[in-house]
């Protein structure tokens, strides 16, 4: 095992070096620069424009511009953002943990809500609550993420008219934008936590429902070709509780392919949230990494994309390892 | 010693009395009568905030200007471009306009208390002019090669020295000063890279000393900016009763990622105005207003924004040499301006709320203005006999225009992807153009590859016609740098590097000689000799400006009358704005 895991680490130096060097490639293909938006303004100086390329090395061939930033990120130093003079690991840090404050928040949401949702759908196949579930579960397969949040959050506007209108009472049933009140920071610790929470519930709740669909089809097929197996009907016959073999005996087989893709959730949970970060204001990742994308600012894009790589390749090893831990079939040597 | 306490507290009186604060005009604002006191304004800030230095910033938002507001020399009101004296109790220009006397108002005071000095401008402009610090304003000190410079020239009084007249560069009069004893005291022990290491985003705010209004108190990235009221700034800014400004208590900005968060926010109830971008915005506001979600204002069409969106020909095709010719002939642009539908794009592309544009200078300028252009509004038959009269006389089999070689008159016009707007407006140029047998394909690509195909130098270019649009510009005179004179990087149709018409060359002249004279009428006359031949050239076809919008809660004052509301000077001045309890 131990030997595997090295030779595994030592593959993944080349992978790195080869994704890195792919991405800064691929930005400098882009046309223009960080610099665009001021070369169109009518009147900065050109001699500003030049002192700024010269000051970002923006100057420079690509290749001298990869091999200084390679050289620094070996000092684990992911380089500096333009916009600010602030490093790229500053710019960086604070969207990846709110990104990440969202992404835990939908997966326990997920994992809750879609779990015994694939168990009932598989036990009480093809009766009406089973249909209604998958109703439900491909509209929320089907409706894109950034919509749906503009869906709710209509709803609960609408909802403050009805209940003006009947309860004399005006206000939000939930927030529909940013990640804290602006009373915040007056807000003792459990009722900041209580705050972000509050906020977190309905985009968290948006991107949970893509993964519920998916999860509870995938799990709800799992469990019945579990629940007509041999060993289960053994169990029946044995009789032993229903919920028992429900929840003991067939699921615990049934969700040994969700364990192959724990690993791939380890880069998922700081890709952010996507899109409905933009719609509620959440200040993660991809508003970030979009402004940066439109600035230019190529290095705070290629430190989303370093993390990323680092933490996909860690996540397929993990997963890796998992899988020989729930399937004695797999051995490593 | 009580005798000596109240000695001192008579001369703290006396020379209270003896300086004389800047006294905002009730003419600034609408409703001066209901003034109060108190309160805090949510405002909110789409893009990221990426600093507090005043020496590393380089973007001009809603953050940025009120954080690095301060004691400037000169200031401008909303009703009017004249710079008056602010920090400056006067300033005198020289006949010959090189030198700019100022004597600094007596009581003016930092954040903390310290008096605010000449030695505090005089480290402003050290600093800002330090090419290590690398400030944004570095460049504003030179003209060409050559520096303006500032020296002390006594216990309050500053000189501005300037190589030669020049009404662009009389805002770095303007100066805002930065804390001597804060970051003068960093400058002088660690440096260039000590200054600009300071006061960034991770920075302690309570080490912030400004002279503004409102003081950065607490910064949260992507969420919120707080600040509070400067308890110095009241000591030498009050109104016209004699209250202490700013009157507000704080200023909050909510950080959100785009306009539609924001405007969630301000049908919620949550921040105290929005600029409407659009009439879809306007609509969604109304209907919140007439529900009774919000009791809010709202200005409609108040003015042009403070931007052009145009189309450029380009003149620099070596390797297609009839569209170089047809691109450089005047008929052939004239022909296409009337082709322009102005009033169509203004009903189509904004619902009405826009305005047809002629000239590189902003409508909202209009004193700048030159009324008396020539105007090419849309007439399809006037261009086709502009058309014809330059060889395109009969029409192909496609019922395309072909000259008498058989060139077919058929050309790209390209616009950035995604921007609805321009697609529409090349669309509706493209269809009418189509009508006389102008063939027009309209390509939509990606943004950067338009800005760098417009900014390409050299005989051949990759383009033929670009619909493209230009922000920022300077008040004091409104003819951009880098866009009116040859071999500028900005003059789009001709980037060959030396001017090809002779009306480009008399535009280059009429261009330095109106930015030397900093008598302002006089100025104003070259700028509308420019815009005349100009107009007659059409280098640049203009379409059509879209329209300013404005809306706040009502229980927000202090706003400027609705006449001197516009793109360029806002809907209020920030010390003068008020909450109603």
């Amino acid at each position: 095992m131990i030997p595997y895991i090295i030779r595994r680490i030592i593959h993944l130096i080349p992978t790195f070096i080869g994704a890195t060097l792919l991405a800064f490639i691929i930005s400098q293909l882009v046309p223009g620069d960080f610099l665009n938006a001021m070369r169109l303004s009518p009147d900065v100086r050109p001699e500003t424009i030049a002192r700024l390329e010269q000051s970002f090395g923006l100057d420079r061939p690509w290749y001298t511009q990869y091999f200084l930033w390679m050289g620094s990120l070996l000092k684990f130093d992911l380089g500096q953002s333009f916009g600010g003079n602030q490093p790229v690991s500053a710019v960086i840090t604070k969207p990846i943990l709110n990104s990440l404050i969202l992404v835990v928040i939908s997966l326990i949401m997920l994992y809750a809500i879609a779990i015994p949702l694939g168990v009932f759908s598989a036990v009480r196949q093809y009766s009406f609550a089973d249909q209604v579930i998958s109703a439900i579960s491909y509209f929320g397969l089907a409706i894109p993420n950034f919509f749906f949040a503009q869906v709710l959050i209509l709803c609960i506007f609408l909802f403050r008219g009805f209940t003006r209108e009947y309860f004399d009472h005006n206000q939000l049933l939930l927030p529909v934008a940013q990640m804290t009140s602006s009373n915040y920071n007056e807000l003792s610790s459990l009722a900041k936590f209580k705050d972000i929470l509050w906020h977190a519930l309905m985009p968290a709740f948006v991107v949970a429902t893509s993964g519920i669909a998916g999860l509870t089809r995938i799990l709800r097929g799992q469990m019945i070709e579990q629940l007509s197996s041999d060993y289960i009907r053994t169990a029946r016959s044995k009789g032993l509780d229903e919920r028992k073999i429900n929840y003991k005996h067939a699921l615990r087989i049934a969700i040994i392919p969700f364990v192959a893709t724990i690993g791939a959730l380890l880069p998922g949970l700081i890709g952010g949230a996507g899109l409905v970060e933009i719609v509620v204001s959440w200040p993660g990742i991809t508003p970030t990494l979009l402004q940066a994308l439109t600035a230019q600012d190529i290095y705070v894009v290629l430190g989303f994309l370093v993390i990323s790589t680092l933490l996909l390749m860690l996540g397929n090893l993990i997963s890796d390892l998992l899988l020989a831990v729930v399937d004695p079939r797999i051995r490593y040597n | 010693m009580r005798k000596v306490l109240l000695g001192i507290a008579v001369l703290a009186l006396i020379s209270v009395g003896l300086a004389q604060p800047f006294v905002w005009p009730n003419a600034w604002i609408a409703d001066s009568e209901g003034v109060q006191m108190g309160g805090t304004f949510r405002d909110y800030e789409v893009s990221e905030v990426r600093t507090f230095n005043p020496f590393v910033t380089a973007e001009s938002t809603g953050v940025s200007n009120l954080a690095f507001q301060g004691a400037s020399l000169l200031t401008r009101g909303p009703d009017s471009d004249e710079w008056l004296p602010y920090a400056a109790k006067s300033f005198t220009i020289s006949d010959d306009g090189l030198v700019v006397d100022v004597v600094l108002r007596d009581g003016l005071v930092w954040s903390d208390g310290t008096p605010i000095t000449v030695q505090d401008y005089f480290f402003t402009y050290q600093a800002e002019t330090d090419a290590d610090v690398g400030s944004n304003s570095y460049d504003s000190w030179f003209i060409g090669e050559d520096q303006i410079t500032l020296e002390i020239t006594g216990d309050n009084s500053l000189r501005f020295t300037f190589p030669k007249s020049d009404r662009t560069a009389l805002g770095v009069v303007a100066l805002t000063p930065w804390p001597d004893h804060v970051l003068g005291e960093i400058y002088r022990s660690g440096a260039a890279e000590a200054l600009i290491a300071a006061w960034g985003t991770e920075a302690n705010l309570a080490e912030f000393v400004g002279s503004g209004p409102f003081i950065p108190s607490e910064y949260r990235a992507g969420e919120r900016v707080l600040f509070v009221k400067n308890p110095t700034y009241g000591q030498w800014n009050v109104d016209e009763a004699g209250n202490a400004l700013p009157y507000m208590d704080g200023y909050n900005f909510a950080v959100v990622e785009s306009a539609d968060a924001a405007l969630n926010l301000y049908l919620a109830g949550e921040i105290d105005s929005f600029s409407p971008r659009n009439l879809d915005d306007i609509g969604v506001i109304n209907v919140a207003v007439q529900n009774g979600d919000i009791a809010a204002t709202v200005l409609e069409n108040i003015s042009p924004v403070a931007s052009s969106q145009f189309i450029t020909f380009n003149w620099n095709k070596a390797s297609n040499p009839f569209l170089q010719t047809t691109f450089r002939n005047v008929d052939f642009r004239r022909a296409m301006s009337y082709l322009t539908d102005r009033e169509a794009m203004v009903d189509l592309v904004y619902g009405g709320s826009a305005s047809p544009a002629y000239s590189s200078v902003y409508a909202v300028m209009d004193y700048w203005i030159n009324p008396d252009v020539a105007k090419y509004d849309y007439d399809p038959e006037a261009a086709a006999a502009l058309l014809r009269d330059i060889g395109f006389t009969s029409k192909n089999s496609d019922g395309i225009l072909v000259d008498a070689e058989g060139n077919a008159l058929k050309f790209i016009l390209a616009t950035n992807a995604g921007n609805s707007q321009r697609e529409q407006i090349a669309q509706i140029f493209a269809d009418s153009a189509r009508e006389i047998g102008v063939d027009v394909e309209v390509q939509p690509i990606e943004f950067s590859v338009l800005v760098d195909q417009l900014l390409s130098e050299g005989d051949d270019r990759p383009y033929d016609a670009i619909l493209i649009g230009l922000t920022g510009g300077n008040r004091d005179y409104p003819f951009g740098s880098n866009v009116i004179p040859c071999g500028t990087n900005l003059h789009m149709f001709n980037t060959s590097g030396s001017c090809i018409a002779v009306e480009e060359q008399l535009m280059t002249k009429l261009y330095y000689q109106g930015r030397q004279s900093l008598d302002t009428p006089t100025a104003r006359d070259i700028g509308f000799q420019i815009q005349k031949v100009e107009a007659e050239l059409q280098p640049i076809v203009y379409t059509v400006s879209p329209a300013a919008h404005y809306s706040w809660l009502n229980s927000v004052g202090g706003a400027h009358p609705d006449g001197l509301i516009n793109s360029i000077v806002g809907s209020r001045e920030i010390p003068l704005t008020y909450l109603k309890q």
